[in-house]
């Protein structure tokens, strides 16, 4: 498989440096506090925050900060082969465990104290990348929620294919089993909330993959502003002052 | 919901309300008034908000201090006062005010006091000691009146209150001394985001025309009901106990539905809500949809 | 960071499920014209000049590619959909075209058109992936038509349908032949363009059958060979067990017999004759057919080559009735063959005249034909040869001649090719490709590709005989150059500090190698330790500190998998500032080195041993003469002469101790030449000297081999990389067991000591050279020794029979072996001083990797004994040489003789001696080859062939010849066909012998 050809093309026409087509949506749901869709290529991740409000079990509520729940699930029909996988996963716990890893970086717990904020996460369609979506889906559900944060996170993959760092790994790319890093970073504060590879590898391909992520992040972290800012002054266009 | 400048036409259908409002006028009307906003006073999570320097600056809602510097922690629009600086969240979860009229749900009946669920961050109390008891407006409350609690209020009954005070932890406390409060029966609950509540002088609405009266919870719970009769006064001068609602006629139940549905048309485009825009909202339904049934 | 603008989502329906997948269409792709104002000049290749930009479609390239590859083909523009699917249908051809794009000399471009706004297509409904594709080519070449509206595009295709369509959307389109009929500027490009898409009716071929000649007769010829069944039929043949399945291995001294293994029958199954070969060729993997008991037979027993192949060639000439026969009759004179070669271009395993399976079979064996091919192996870089001269009387065409090519490897049948330039390319040595083999045809169809230069040109030759081995002489690449550090290099304090290496430079360290050796990788010291015990240090060359698994140097290395040595020349498997200088051990540098010491008793018996990673600093690189006149003057006492002492007695106890385990003394023909310095021409010729300090080193070597063989199949029982030595069954002994009988010497072949034993009993004290003729002839009898994976194999093959050890690896020479690269690593990795290298951790992997070393192991050997033939050759031209030679076969035809001074192993034919079968045919041409053709037939018969006791007799007992006999023969160089020069031997009386050449009695 030649994953990058010496024209500098990917096998789907991208540049190595490239990410996909981003899209983000709001308010997909209406029942929850804040709910995003959040599209790279064709993975598509849907999440909707609960919260924050009374913890669900008294006894799990923090005195002094707030309590982030996670819950991570896929459609069947999201991976190409339709997987009947019932129930939890070890691999869902994990992912749902890496979203509130960075979320609970990422919001304001110590201004909530006893209060609990639930993100459910439902992974539409999985090519590639679905951690990093994952994370860029909460993020914009809980932005659409108003829940305060530190600083926008963003996450995004990149790999390491033919020797050269790949961003933003498809499945097609993804399934060869090669180094693959996923980063989350904050990015007005520069702190990286989230390293994650699953290979070994040198250290010097780590940091050139991990750099060429960051960067990604820092791209994804633009789009995703760009979405809320325009999705807020929409709101802010309907309701008017008040 | 769709967003706005979005090319697809949106075709809005509320369930439950049966009316739909003529996209293309609010999108007109949108389209104004999207330009008015100035570039610099929507800010995004981590956005450095603009401040004076000379002038310094007080550290408000929505922001935190990063290496000197004013940083949003919420997406939504910045508000100055003096040198406060804020940044307040086109949406989010009721934060309570002092003298809030507020429409909640209670939940569960502990030892003298009543726990309400507001749709806020935290849950809130409702003291035995801040209810009207009949039989007298001033008498101590003793351990009858703590057995005979849920003669008052039971749990799921939905009440209106006022917001009496506020505690570090985000709880809030209610009262329901007057005889505008109290339980709520007999009508619609309407749940809309809280923000698009505008605090003003009357939150109980009486329409008229409509034959329907609106409690609009500044929490974002709204309640509607049909015209209550004016409240009968005792033979004391003290207003008696609500006497039982008479049941609901066909047509004000319609005019309830209507009502309703002008509120959740109104809470999924986003568009403030009080009474103006409700009496706007129950009139641009078209006609024929509902009366037809 | 841009993203994509639009995409098109490209649906693939596999067996169930579906694969969206992104197709992202871009803006930036430039035309890469200089006359395009908005291309990328960083991307643009075409030049501004050009006559036209040619575009060609898949097929061109598949089939067209030594045309494309041609200088004179430049703009041209390749369409990333031909690109993609030629990746997908060959990928030789790919890699070739990847090179052809690469290189910054050709104006190759790579136009994305998939990926373009504007030229991406959607596929229409009914269409087919091919006729998309072409659409996809013309939409791209009407793009550069309308962008470039200075240039002329030409689109290039051999499909008639696709030009029409091209011609209908107003682009100009052509075949390949026209086009290159047009380049009048270039003669040569006509020649260049394969067979089988002659002329314009490519599209039926399959009705003309445009195979070879195509000169008027084309249309209604005879067949020759079977029709090829089905692949449908062949696949279930195989499975109903009627067919059987195995790749044809033809034999090299006998091109109308070969072999093919297979598990099915258990027995290698005899294809004998052209007809039963049915157009497969050495190497492809063909489905052949088992012949009814009857028909089955053996081997050729006579010497093959003259009359076997006449007969064979005689007969597919009766069957040829049209022109061709006349160049088949002709090829009959010229296939007699059988030219002395020099002994060691046999290899182990393989004895003169016959294939290893045949040895000594005299019985019928399982015979076969070919009924359909598999898998054609024909080789993409062509085979080399030279041009059959025209019949006398038949001038050359002018223009355009079919004319036949001889290969210089015998084992692949005569090439037919178009040229235009036959009377150009008499004299040379060409290359050709084979396109075709059309069952009408008795040859296969070929296309000219280049030349390597005239014949018999020393620098020619060696071309002919690297391409004939598949030994890649291409400089290294500027990726390869990357990775190696800039001189002058040296030992930085980093290395020193380094707490995995040790600092071994005190040690008096000196290595011991051939003169003129450059690429040292072994040093040796001795010291002695104050428990009297003596520490034993072997010291090689640290190359994978330098050779990083995944650099483009590894994979360079990898491929190369062994520096080759010819007799001029070396080809190194690593760049020369690594091979010459870093990691050279040389005298007086520090070096990098990975080390094995032992502490060993007095006796050599060694107590411990330990590996690291060391800085060293060679004392003393010494040849191996000057290190032997250091062991031999007990009066020198400086260190390393003192360390010298040591290691030597230390190796003589552990070769006796070999010796003792039954490690088998074999002797190899090896020779020598003194080159002139001025001409490079051989100026003398000799046999290789063996001293003791040869013997000390090698001792060395193999403990340190077999140490860390040991230590590294500890760590990694399931992935190392070993090298094993199969006991040889005990069949391919026959020829040694016959020949030793009928000398009345007895060999117990039983196991490995009892031969070492016997063959040191087997001396006759009149012929001191005896002996070592015996352990050349056991050497033929010896498998093949190779690398292989310790998860591949049971334990128990694990065992190296020719040096007695249990267990062996190759780790003292990184420098030029890449097995040695991967056991280093190994070894680390067993120190934990790195990760567990990735190559060796797939069973898979492991696997491909130690079959490449062995087959680049085995090219190299045979090109260096290429090359020692060659200046063979080259040192017989201007001489005439009679010398003592020994026979070492008896057939009932000839004499196989083995000339101990040059190395040289030969037929001599026996049959030109009667009176009477003078030829009276007149095709003689050489002296030695009085007797071909038909005079080999009635000859035999005037000799009589005594297996028993491998005598050959004549009929009137005057003249008697066995085995071990001495025999002067006289050395001359002929001149055969195709222009092979060969060595022809010849008997003459003993008394012409010079006193010079008589060998020690």
């Amino acid at each position: 498989m030649e994953f990058v050809s010496p024209e500098g093309l990917r096998i789907d026409g991208r540049r190595p440096q490239e990410l996909r087509a981003l899209q983000c949506k709001f308010g997909v749901l209406s029942c929850c506090d804040g709910s995003a869709l959040f599209q790279a290529g064709n993975t598509k991740v849907f999440a909707a925050v609960y919260g924050p409000r009374v913890a669900d079990i008294r006894g799990q509520a923090l005195h002094d900060r707030a309590l982030i729940k996670c819950e991570y699930a896929h459609a069947a029909f999201s991976t190409g082969a339709a997987r009947r996988r019932r129930g939890r996963s070890r691999k869902s716990t994990e992912l749902a465990a890496l979203v509130r890893g960075a979320l609970e970086q990422t919001i304001l717990v110590e201004l909530l104290p006893r209060a609990q904020v639930e993100v459910c996460i439902q992974v539409l369609f999985a090519d590639g990348g679905v951690t990093a979506a994952c994370i860029n889906a909460a993020m914009l559900a809980v932005a659409d929620a108003g829940i305060p944060v530190r600083d926008m996170v963003a996450a995004c993959g990149a790999g390491h294919l033919e020797a050269m760092p790949l961003l933003d790994l498809n499945h097609t790319e993804a399934a060869t089993g090669g180094l693959e890093v996923c980063v989350a970073l904050h990015p007005a504060l520069d702190r990286v909330v989230l390293l994650q590879a699953d290979a070994k590898a040198s250290v010097d391909t780590l940091e050139a993959v991990t750099t060429l992520a960051l960067q990604g992040c820092k791209a994804a972290a633009g789009a995703m502003r760009e979405a809320l800012l325009q999705h807020v002054r929409s709101l802010a266009a309907r309701r008017g002052a008040i | 919901m769709q967003l706005a400048g979005q090319p697809q036409a949106p075709n809005i259908i509320i369930r439950g309300s049966g009316s739909s409002l003529a996209a293309a006028s609010v999108q007109e009307r949108l389209e104004s008034q999207y330009e008015a906003f100035s570039e610099d006073s929507f800010v995004c999570v981590g956005d450095i908000v603009p401040t004076d320097m000379q002038e310094g600056f007080l550290r408000g809602h929505g922001t935190q201090v990063v290496d000197g510097q004013l940083m949003a922690t919420v997406c939504g629009r910045v508000e100055r006062i003096n040198k406060l600086v804020s940044v307040r969240p086109l949406r989010n979860r009721y934060s309570a005010e002092l003298g809030d009229v507020v429409v909640g749900r209670v939940t569960d009946v502990a030892g003298k006091r009543w726990i309400v669920d507001l749709n806020a961050r935290q849950e809130a109390t409702l003291q035995l000691s801040s209810v009207n008891l009949p039989g007298g407006v001033q008498r101590r409350r003793t351990a009858e009146d703590e057995l005979n609690m849920r003669s008052v209020f039971e749990e799921g009954d939905l009440i209106s209150a006022e917001v009496q005070a506020l505690h570090q932890d985000g709880s809030v406390s209610l009262h329901t001394r007057s005889l505008k409060y109290g339980k709520l029966a007999g009508g619609q609950l309407v749940t809309v985001p809280a923000n698009l509540i505008k605090r003003q002088k009357h939150h109980f609405n009486t329409l008229p025309d409509m034959g329907v009266d609106v409690i609009l919870g500044c929490n974002g719970m709204v309640w509607v009901a049909p015209n209550a009769p004016p409240p009968a006064l005792g033979a004391d001068g003290e207003p008696e106990q609500a006497p039982p609602r008479p049941p609901a006629t066909r047509e004000q139940r319609a005019a309830v539905c209507r009502m309703a549905g002008a509120l959740r048309a109104l809470a999924a485009l986003y568009f403030p809500i009080f009474q103006a825009t409700l009496v706007d909202a129950y009139q641009a339904r078209k006609p024929g949809l509902v009366d037809a049934a | 960071m841009l993203h994509s603008k639009q995409f098109v989502k490209k649906t693939k329906k596999g067996k169930v499920l579906k694969v969206v997948r992104e197709h992202y269409l871009r803006d930036d792709i430039w035309s890469g014209s200089p006359l395009d104002p908005e291309s990328d000049p960083a991307c643009n290749k075409l030049s501004v000049d050009a006559k036209e930009y040619l575009v060609v479609d898949t097929n061109v390239v598949l089939q067209q590619i030594d045309f494309l590859e041609h200088a004179a083909v430049e703009d041209v523009i390749i369409m990333g959909v031909v690109l993609e699917e030629v990746r997908h249908r060959n990928t030789s051809v790919y890699q070739r075209l990847r090179a052809l794009t690469a290189s910054p000399s050709r104006r190759f471009y790579v136009f994305s058109n998939e990926h373009h706004r504007e030229t991406y297509i959607t596929t229409n409904v009914g269409e087919g992936p091919n006729d998309r594709n072409d659409r996809a080519i013309r939409v791209a070449a009407a793009w550069y038509g309308a962008r470039l509206p200075g240039v002329r595009v030409l689109v290039l295709t051999n499909d008639a349908d696709n030009r029409r369509r091209a011609l209908e959307s107003g682009l100009q389109a052509m075949t390949v032949q026209a086009y290159a009929r047009s380049r009048t500027d270039c003669a040569e490009l006509a020649d260049l363009v394969a067979a089988g898409s002659s002329g314009e009716g490519v599209d039926d071929a399959g009705a003309a059958g445009a195979g070879g000649g195509g000169s008027g007769k084309a249309a209604k010829r005879k067949r020759i060979y079977e029709d090829h069944r089905p692949m449908s039929e062949v696949t279930a043949g195989i499975r109903a067990g009627r067919l059987h399945q195995g790749a044809l291995r033809v034999n090299r001294f006998n091109p109308y017999e070969g072999w093919v293994g297979s598990e099915s029958v258990g027995a290698d199954i005899l294809v004998s004759g052209r007809a039963a070969m049915n157009r497969a060729l050495d190497g492809d993997i063909v489905a052949l057919e088992l012949l009814p008991e009857d028909q089955w037979r053996g081997p050729a027993k006579r010497l093959p080559g003259a009359a076997e192949a006449a007969e064979a060639a005689a007969a597919e000439a009766m069957d040829v009735e049209d022109e061709n026969s006349l160049e088949a009759a002709e090829a009959v004179g010229d296939r007699e063959g059988g030219g002395a070669h020099l002994a060691p271009q046999v290899a182990p395993g393989e004895h003169y005249g016959e294939d290893a399976a045949a040895a000594g079979a005299s019985e019928r064996r399982p015979t076969g034909a070919v009924v359909g091919i598999i898998r054609r192996n024909w080789r993409t870089r062509g085979y080399a040869g030279s041009l059959q001269p025209p019949a006398e009387g038949r001038p050359l065409r002018r223009g355009a001649a079919s004319v036949l090519f001889c290969p210089v490897e015998r084992r692949f049948p005569f090439i037919r090719i178009q040229t235009r330039q036959a009377e150009t390319l008499g004299d040379k040595r060409i290359v050709v490709a084979i396109d075709s083999w059309e069952a009408d045809s008795a040859y296969p169809a070929g296309h000219y590709v280049r030349t390597l230069g005239p014949i018999g040109d020393r620098e020619t030759e060696t071309e002919v005989l690297l391409l004939e081995n598949d030994i890649n002489t291409a400089p290294f690449s500027p990726a390869v150059h990357a990775c190696v550090p800039p001189l002058p290099w040296a030992v930085t304090p980093a290395d020193i500090a380094d707490p995995n290496r040790e600092d071994l430079r005190h040690l008096v360290v000196c290595s011991v190698d051939p003169p003129g050796c450059k690429d040292i990788d072994d040093a040796l010291h001795a010291r002695p330790l104050p428990s009297g015990n003596l520490e034993l240090g072997v010291h090689i060359a640290d190359v994978t500190h330098f050779l990083l698994p995944g650099t483009a140097m590894d994979a360079e290395a990898a491929s190369r998998a062994t520096t080759t040595y010819l007799v001029q020349r070396r080809i190194d498997m690593l760049p020369k500032p690594l091979t010459e200088d870093i990691c050279s051990l040389r005298s007086e540098v520090e070096r990098l080195a990975f080390s094995v010491i032992w502490e060993v008793t007095p006796d050599a018996v060694p107590v411990a041993v330990r590996f690291t990673k060391s800085v060293i600093r060679s004392r003393a690189a010494l040849t191996y003469a000057e290190a032997q006149s250091r062991l031999d003057d007990p009066r020198l006492h400086d260190e390393v002469s003192t360390s010298l002492r040591a290691i030597a007695g230390v190796a003589r106890i552990l070769r006796q101790r070999r010796a003792d385990a039954g490690a088998l003394q074999l002797a190899s023909p090896e020779v020598r030449f003194e080159i002139d310095t001025e001409t490079h021409d051989p100026l003398d010729v000799g046999m290789y000297q063996v001293r003791e300090a040869n013997q000390m080193v090698e001792e060395m070597m193999l403990l340190a081999n077999v140490t860390v063989a040991e230590h590294i199949l500890r760590a990694f029982p399931a992935c190392s990389l070993l090298r094993r030595h199969p006991t040889p069954p005990p069949r391919q002994f026959e020829p040694l067991l016959r020949a030793a009988a009928a000398a009345h010497v007895s060999i117990d072949v039983s196991s490995s000591k009892a031969l070492a034993e016997s063959l040191d009993a087997a001396v006759r004290p009149s012929d001191a050279y005896f002996n070592k003729l015996l352990r050349i002839l056991a050497t033929r009898c010896m498998t093949q020794a190779a690398y292989f994976g310790s998860g591949d194999v049971a334990p128990a093959e694990y065992h190296h029979y020719g040096l007695a050890a249990p267990l062996y690896t190759h780790f003292t020479s990184p420098i030029r072996r890449y097995a040695d690269v991967i056991v280093h690593r190994l070894l680390a990795a067993a120190l934990r001083l790195v990760p567990l290298p990735d190559a060796v951790r797939e069973r898979e992997e492991l696997h491909e990797l130690s079959d490449n070393l062995n087959a680049r192991h085995r090219g190299a050997q045979m090109a260096g004994r290429a090359s020692v033939e060659l200046h063979t050759l080259i040192f017989f031209r201007a001489r005439d040489v009679v010398a003592d030679a020994r026979i070492t076969k008896v057939r009932a035809n000839g004499l196989i003789v083995f000339v101990p001074k040059y190395g040289i192993e030969g037929p001599v034919y026996l049959t030109e001696r009667p009176v009477g079968a003078a030829p009276a045919n007149g095709a003689a041409r050489g002296p030695a080859h009085g007797a071909t053709g038909t005079a080999g037939s009635d000859a035999c018969s005037n000799y009589i062939l005594d297996e028993e006791k491998q005598t050959v007799t004549s009929q009137d007992g005057a003249l008697r010849f066995t085995v071990f006999d001495m025999a002067a023969v006289r050395i001359t160089v002929a001149e055969a066909a195709g222009h092979r020069r060969q060595l022809v031997l010849e008997l003459v009386d003993r008394a012409l012998l010079p006193e010079s050449e008589k060998a020690a009695a």
